[in-house]
């Protein structure tokens, strides 16, 4: 099998630590300017530096998208950027615009080339022309099928990386203005206000045809039953989408898919850790989530028909900050109280459920409910913990 | 009408390229001066209506504004013969430029959305394409300065409804089947917070949403008319004679984005 990685989310240099910490082989960000997610927290050039050391000291990758569709305004500074992003050794751009790439050639700026999802490749002569262009590696529309897949590997050799888990778009990407005209927000530099997840009246000659509101939100991306079939089609890097999701999110995400991966490549896959792994990313996420386009063309169990219909998840309970002699310490992020029974689950450590029977303040007189966020409590835990290890409700057995 | 202002007239409309809903439309559109003419082509096109190749007349330009998935590239490659009658083709997918850009056939870049920079258009102008379509949904200074910056002469849409959306997804389809509706592949989409239509077609290939008013740029006419290759109007349901009215002045449609210039920082957001 071709190398595999993992590629992670990460808005932040806290968040670059937990997705390497819970398995990730790379991650991805993005600076304030050029980049898709305009509005997320983002990185600044000294902490894409801080990211790139982190990451080349654990052996693993650091991509940074020069996503946007730039206007002419937008290359402003551009060069100097590239030329720095190359000075501090990232691993490779994630970027859409040929101009971009062409900059890059023409400079003889030392960097990789991944092409972004935003391009839309569906076919091997679409890859054929961006590695023309010097591109190592293209990030596949989320439309791509399980054949073209296949056809871009075999035809082109290139890097194949594609998104396994997270948002949808309903368009294709970059192929979408609805924000430009609702809100007169630009979705292809980073501003989109997602009013495909809105509810529309449907109407046909200035009539309602139904009185139930159109919506066409997609469910959720989970490629949990094709992770096997994508490594056999030759996929490389199996990416997870959000840039701006929590550090539970991200970590419980990444776990799941780090932990399916290798026991793939182990050949110690069942059938059990595969639903274990459905019912955990259904209940982190607040949205559903389902296999695509892979295997088939979406249709109506693939997207909602009320609007918004999502749910606030409150099962991250606490973040491990110490462990010794028998007692974790745990910061609180949502409440709980003596008798819940939890979990606990890290990077190196299983996942083992715990009912909680005591619970110590910070100056150890006894307590029976966690209810400030981030107060610190203890625990008598008789099995060891790590340091950044989490606490969430048990919903699932292992 | 006196004998310059026909002269300026038929100047004007001998720039214009138009798609063709019905092959009867041609020679309505000669008599008044138009001559350039754009078919989408069935199975490599969306949106629009499209005729098979067969029925394409030679000389014209064929517009091919499907993101190409395997079979659509296989089945084009197998079919670049029948192309080299045509004028030229406006490709959206560059698989379409990779498998063409050998055969001579002039080849416009029309990346939908993404022709927003000189330095992206120009790249292409360079390397191949012997023109591009400017995208809509840019201020009239950005238009500006593309089109006095470009290396060859572009293709400025001056009337259409703009294409905002394309999904792979059968989204009508979807919500009849759930809602147990009649089928329908054609819908009005109304956004009652921000008061926006959209009109949503769909097919095999996907859905295809258009903003449901026209813009009308032909008021650019002058001005660009002798820097640009062509003005592209986008007919979905407009007559011949409306056409010619709006293209000799008709008040009609909207600005887009002219006089709009899109955000996407919130701090930018006033």
């Amino acid at each position: 099998m071709e190398n595999i990685e993992l590629l992670a989310p990460a808005g932040s240099l806290e968040k670059i630590k937990y997705a390497f910490m819970y398995g990730a082989d790379a991650v991805y960000f993005g600076y304030k300017d050029y980049s898709l997610r305009a509005n997320a927290k983002n990185l600044s050039r000294e902490e894409i530096k801080e990211a790139v050391l982190y990451a080349h000291n654990l052996g693993k990758k650091v991509y940074v998208t020069v996503n946007i569709v730039f206007h002419n305004e937008d290359f402003k500074g551009l060069i100097d950027y590239l030329k720095y992003l190359s000075e501090v050794h990232v691993d490779a751009i994630i970027t859409s615009d040929v101009a971009v790439m062409n900059i890059i050639n023409e400079e003889k700026i030392d960097l990789c080339i991944h092409v972004s999802t935003q391009a839309s490749i569906l076919n091997y002569e679409a890859a054929k022309f961006y590695k023309n262009l010097g591109a190592t590696r293209v990030v596949l529309a989320r439309e791509a099928s399980r054949k073209d897949i296949k056809r871009i590997k075999d035809e082109t050799g290139l890097e194949i990386e594609c998104f396994i888990h997270g948002a949808m778009c309903t368009s294709i990407s970059g192929r979408c203005v609805l924000s430009n005209y609702c809100t007169n927000r630009d979705s292809n530099r980073g501003g989109c206000a997602q009013i495909c997840r809105w509810t529309f009246d449907y109407e046909d000659n200035g009539k309602l045809i139904t009185d139930k509101p159109f919506s066409m939100t997609p469910k959720d991306l989970n490629m949990v039953p094709f992770i096997k079939d994508m490594m056999d089609v030759g996929v490389n890097s199996f990416k997870i989408e959000g840039r701006m999701r929590s550090i539970y999110y991200v970590s419980t995400v990444i776990l799941i898919y780090r932990r399916l991966i290798d026991k793939i490549l182990n050949n110690t896959l069942t059938e059990e850790y595969q639903r274990y792994a459905l019912n955990i990313l259904n209940r982190v996420a607040n949205r559903e989530s389902t296999p695509q386009f892979f295997d088939k063309l979406p249709g109506v169990e693939e997207q909602y028909y009320l609007g918004r219909d999502e749910v606030s998840n409150q099962d991250f309970l606490g973040l491990v900050i110490d462990y010794k002699d028998g007692i974790a310490t745990i910061e609180e992020r949502n409440y709980f109280k003596i008798g819940d029974n939890v979990q606990f689950f890290g990077s190196e450590t299983e996942t083992k459920n715990y009912k909680i029977e005591e619970i110590f303040d910070e100056f150890d007189n006894q307590i029976n409910e966690a209810n400030h966020p981030q107060m610190i409590v203890k625990l008598h835990v008789p099995f060891e913990l790590k340091k950044y290890d989490m606490m969430r409700l048990k919903v699932f057995d292992i | 009408m006196d004998y310059q202002l026909v002269l300026e007239s038929l100047m004007k409309m001998s720039k214009i390229l138009i798609n063709i809903n019905e092959l009867s439309e041609i020679e309505k559109y000669r008599k008044i001066g138009i001559s350039n003419f754009l078919f989408a082509v069935k199975d490599y096109s969306i949106g629009y209506e499209a005729f098979d190749l067969k029925d394409i007349p030679d000389d014209v330009y064929v517009y091919l504004n499907r993101v190409m998935d395997t079979d659509a590239i296989d089945s084009l490659k197998k079919r670049i013969d029948e192309f080299k009658r045509f004028k030229g083709i406006i490709f959206e997918d560059v698989g379409v430029f990779n498998i063409f850009k050998s055969t001579g056939i002039p080849l416009i870049w029309n990346q939908v959305h993404f022709a927003v920079n000189y330095n992206s258009i120009n790249f292409h102008l360079k390397n191949g394409s012997a023109s591009a379509v400017i995208s809509n949904e840019i201020t009239e200074t950005e238009i500006d300065e593309i089109i006095n910056n470009s290396v060859k002469p572009l293709i400025l849409p001056v009337l259409a409804k703009n294409n905002i959306m394309y999904s792979r997804r059968t989204l009508l389809t979807n919500f009849n089947k759930y809602n147990g509706l009649d089928e329908k592949k054609e819908a009005i989409l109304n956004e009652k917070i921000t008061n926006n239509k959209f009109l949503a077609k769909e097919t095999e290939y996907g859905t295809f949403i258009f903003n449901n008013e026209y813009f009308n740029y032909t008021k650019l006419i002058p001005k660009y008319e002798d820097k640009v290759l062509y003005f592209l109007v986008l007919n979905l349901d407009l007559s011949v004679e409306e056409i010619n009215n709006i293209l000799n002045g008709k008040k009609f449609g909207n600005d887009g984005f002219l006089n709009k210039k899109t955000v996407f920082k919130l701090e930018d957001y006033k």
